[in-house]
């Protein structure tokens, strides 16, 4: 598989078809795995795929990166959930499908922090969302690489993060309010989550704006309760559930929990899924007079 | 350091009944950037005005609140004064302190209504704080005005229009104009004969330079915004070239194919090329497509051949043409009920039960029988003829809960021209109430009454059947309490107008609001009753709702000075409360693109000195903005305000409480 990437990545780039190639590569070590950018043919050898390479490349498509795209149209090597991103992405306008080559690889799941495999993918370190992967063939491709995927995600999605989602509803709104802000006021607003996030693409993002201050900077419960909960909703209808925010956090937030619990709730109400189609605006940006609208109460 | 003041106005009582209005002004005045405070009886009187327009200059002024009645009465008042006075007139800030708080506050000592004057006039004067300086955006105006609908309405519309200097184009769907109006005999009270009045200003429109008539037309699309319409109009093909017909009517002559007339509402045959009356305007036939033979199987042709200037082409298709309006008259009319909901009244199953427009065909010099009163079924004249009123009208479960307002006079009239055709006929007149309002009204009822000898019989028909070439009418006399039985030769109904089918399309495509009988809204049933909520388009006719032919005329003349005001200026100028993009802070997603219920946000080409586009940005369209809000909440960078509104103003306004 790795070679096949390899081959096709050497084409791409020496046919001058692209000019670099965003992929997964080895650290100096050969410890971790770390974001490589291939812009010369006789380097793709350092492109790897495995079962480690779980970060999400989409970011380097956003206009927080534009050293990269100045370097020319990019190929990304993305798994099925990396591609929603990059869908939602093309939605907002941000790429153009035709201005990037996506190098589609089938996937049989990833870690959730690279430390802790041990040599063997076992279901425990995986992430939720790889248990309940209906992309492990990618959806919307240039190329696909890698043996097709049998797998079929179970109907009731399973998994930690939903699990907890479960027992957070049932909570009072009291225990639940407690929870929230007991995780919250850990916050030490790093803005890791807003880094890694490839949909916080704004060059100014509304916790910078001033005159009028929308959040409170500092690092105060009232504030981070603020930050935390104005990027859920400006996330609502577009998160992925691709987990970023939630590895990259280090005061273990468990961002995933909100992330999912929207990403249901809009499924819910409108039946819409983010990510799948790049012509489909999410319903709650959209005007429409036919608006279902029997969820507001 | 701002100079504000504040003026609280007592409104008489209104506000000061449960306002100190004098404490207001004091407490107020210690705040910081406030310079001047007064209370008075009545602001919007001319001295309160004139001592506010002194206190702006007097104290140099830079913000004005005023703390009275709810914007929507005086704001325009004090903005202008304030103008007046040398100030921008959006540093001018109305706080509703009597709709909001003294009429909903009923505390004697006056103390809740007195802090509250007080926390809403200090968030009002923070707010003022951050106001700009705005001025009034221009929108280029053209100058030419697009009247849907060729009926009476219509018409006059388009020419008042026309006479005040102005392009108009007539979109009409029929092959002629003239509408309903066209279809009748004579009008009430006056009973001058329809197309004697009605013809002139038909071919008044023909004839007059400025206006152009689509007949045969309907428009499809409308785009843009008050002063800047862009409208795609359907020309449907009428298979006749109508620059060279010369309207000589050979070939009608000669067409060998008949189908019912839709102008003489079944009561008469027409041809398959035809006009729909003799004095159709323009005078140039169309071809019914779905009966033309030639059209359908390449059978026959006869028109073609006879024709003098070969105008007749089989080839023709439809057209879209779309054209610049700077504002839309609707005129759309009505029609009446449809004949299937009468079941009771034995309407479409006997042949002489028949609507009260298919009577006025009847007595229509111009009409099926030349004016005589013969009854359908056997063409001899009847001699006893029941009309029926409030056919559907007032009849919440069956037909409409409304009064269609004109049948009691139709029908006062229709029996006295049954009169004056028929001397020794009868005429029957079963009514609910008679509702003759309006100049010569009542008297042209009594009239009906008393000197033509109609027989009035307040009550309800229960029953209508044939029987040996009559028909029995069985109904109720209140007046007398007796049962009545009649034996009629013919019935003529008098049925409710309703709006015409696809009048709910119409005014989506147009972006206008209808009631639940699909009659338009108007933008104030009293005071703006031929304006819409949509800037730019206008209502005139039966469209709104039942109505006569003065009170149309009159509507129509009403829609047309609306229109010239507003071409009465190359450009117009409007409130500036619209969005605003920040360009530097804008990410492109589209999100204001797609939010935006009036598709006023456009993406807007970033070029370089060379012209390439190096960047696309969302940009508002000054013309089409509402001022709504919907994409200062979209946006999640922020890079969007609402001028007038803006975050800053609305936190500073929050902060204070």
């Amino acid at each position: 598989m790795e070679n096949e990437l390899r081959e096709k990545a050497k084409e791409l780039l020496e046919s001058g078809e692209v000019a670099v190639v965003i992929g997964y590569g080895f650290n100096r070590k050969k410890t971790r795995i770390t974001p490589v950018f291939i812009t010369k043919p006789e380097e793709t050898d350092k492109l790897v795929f495995n079962e480690l390479c779980v970060n999400n490349l989409s970011i380097y498509l956003t206009r927080k990166y534009r050293d990269i795209q100045k370097i020319g149209r990019p190929a990304i090597v993305a798994k099925g959930c990396d591609i929603k991103n990059i869908v939602v992405l093309i939605t907002e306008g941000q790429t153009k499908r035709e201005d990037i080559h996506i190098l589609g690889v089938t996937c049989s799941g990833v870690v959730y922090k690279q430390e802790l495999f041990k040599g063997e993918l076992k279901p425990e370190i995986m992430p939720s969302k790889c248990h309940n992967c209906d992309v492990r063939n990618p959806h919307v491709a240039d190329t696909v690489i890698g043996e097709k995927s049998d797998f079929t995600p179970p109907e009731e999605p399973t998994g930690m993060v939903f699990d907890k989602i479960k027992e957070i509803d049932a909570m009072s709104d009291s225990a639940r309010w407690d929870f929230w802000n007991e995780h919250f006021n850990r916050c030490i607003k790093c803005y890791a989550c807003r880094q890694l996030c490839s949909l916080c693409y704004c060059e100014r993002c509304i916790t910078e704006k001033n005159m009028p201050q929308w959040i409170e900077t500092s690092a105060h419960p009232r504030g981070n309760l603020a930050w935390n909960l104005i990027r859920a909703m400006h996330l609502a209808g577009r998160c992925t559930f691709c987990g970023e925010c939630e590895r990259g956090c280090p005061v273990n937030i468990p961002l995933n929990l909100v992330n999912q619990k929207l990403v249901l709730t809009v499924k819910n109400a409108f039946g819409f899924e983010s990510g799948i189609d790049e012509n489909v605006h999410p319903p709650m940006i959209v005007f429409s007079e036919d608006d279902n609208e029997n969820f507001i109460k | 350091m701002p100079r504000i003041g504040v003026f609280v106005c007592q409104c008489g009582n209104n506000i000061e009944a449960t306002v100190d209005t004098q404490k207001v002004a004091d407490e107020t005045k210690k705040l910081p950037g406030v310079v001047h405070t007064e209370s008075y009886k009545f602001m919007c009187s001319s001295p309160g005005q004139d001592s506010f327009k002194k206190a702006i200059k007097d104290n140099k002024l830079d913000g004005v609140v005023v703390s009275a009645c709810s914007p929507h009465m005086h704001e325009k008042t004090f903005r202008r004064a304030a103008e007046a006075a040398g100030l921008n007139q959006f540093q001018c800030e109305i706080t509703n302190v009597r709709e909001q708080c003294s009429w909903v506050h009923h505390d004697e000592t006056r103390k809740i209504g007195t802090d509250k004057t007080m926390d809403l006039t200090r968030m009002t004067i923070q707010r003022l704080k951050k106001n700009r300086d705005l001025t009034k955006i221009t929108i280029p105006v053209t100058k030419r005005a697009l009247v849907i609908g060729g009926g009476i309405a219509g018409i006059q519309a388009a020419l008042d229009i026309a006479d005040g200097g102005q392009e108009v184009v007539i979109v009409e769907k029929e092959p002629s104009i003239g509408g309903n109006m066209a279809r009748l005999s004579e009008t009430f009270p006056t009973m001058d004969c329809s197309q004697c009045i009605l013809t002139p200003k038909m071919v008044e429109a023909e004839l007059h330079d400025k206006i152009s008539l689509y007949t045969y037309s309907e428009v499809e699309k409308v785009d843009g915004y008050i002063g800047n319409f862009s409208v795609t109009i359907k020309k449907k093909a009428k298979f006749v070239d109508e620059s060279t017909c010369t309207g000589c009517g050979e070939c009608w002559e000669k067409c060998p194919f008949k189908a019912d007339s839709e102008f003489e509402l079944g009561l008469s045959k027409r041809k398959v090329i035809y006009t729909p009356f003799p004095q159709a305007v323009p005078n140039i036939p169309v071809i019914d497509k779905t009966r033309c033979p030639k059209i359908l199987k390449d059978k026959c042709g006869l028109c073609a051949k006879v024709c003098g200037p070969q105008s007749i082409d089989f080839t023709q298709e439809d057209q879209l043409v779309t054209e610049e309006f700077g504002a839309i008259v609707v005129a759309t009319g009505y029609e009446l009920m449809p004949n299937k909901d009468f079941g009771e009244y034995g309407y479409g199953k006997i042949t002489d039960v028949i609507s009260g427009m298919q009577f006025e065909r009847l007595a229509s010099a111009s009409g099926p029988t030349g004016g005589a009163i013969r009854r359908p079924s056997d063409n001899t004249e009847p001699k006893n003829v029941v009309f029926i009123q409030c056919a559907g009208s007032r009849d919440e479960k069956r037909g409409v809960s409304y009064c269609s307002k004109i049948c009691c006079m139709y029908t006062a009239k229709h029996t006295m021209l049954y009169r004056h055709k028929v001397h020794d006929g009868q005429a029957y007149v079963f009514y609910m109430d008679i509702r003759s309002g309006g100049k010569r009204y009542e008297e042209f009822v009594r009239g009906a009454i008393e000197h033509d000898g109609a027989m009035y019989l307040r009550g309800r028909v229960s029953r209508v059947y044939e029987k040996d070439g009559k028909v029995i009418i069985q109904g109720a006399d209140t007046l007398s309490g007796s049962q009545v039985e009649i034996e009629a030769d013919m019935v003529v109904l008098a049925t409710a107008l309703v709006s015409r089918p696809g009048a709910d399309t119409v005014a989506q495509t147009l972006g206008i609001g209808y009631d639940k009988y699909k009659f338009y809204n108007e933008y104030h049933p009293k005071l703006k009753p031929v304006e819409t909520v949509t800037a730019g388009i206008f209502l005139a006719g039966t469209c709104v709702g039942p109505m006569d032919i003065p009170e149309s005329v009159s509507q129509g003349s009403a829609t047309a000075s609306k229109v010239l005001a507003l071409f009465s200026s190359d450009k117009m100028a409007r409130e500036p409360i619209t969005a605003e993009v920040n360009k530097q802070t804008c990410n492109a997603c589209w999100d204001c693109v797609t939010s935006c219920p009036y598709v006023a946000i456009e993406k807007e080409e970033i070029k370089d000195r060379k012209g390439n586009v190096v960047n696309m940005l969302a940009h508002v369209n000054d013309g089409l903005c509402q001022g709504c809000g919907v994409c200062v909440c979209a946006c999640r960078s922020k890079a969007i305000d609402l001028n007038g509104y803006t975050d800053e103003q609305v936190y500073a306004a929050i902060a204070t409480f």
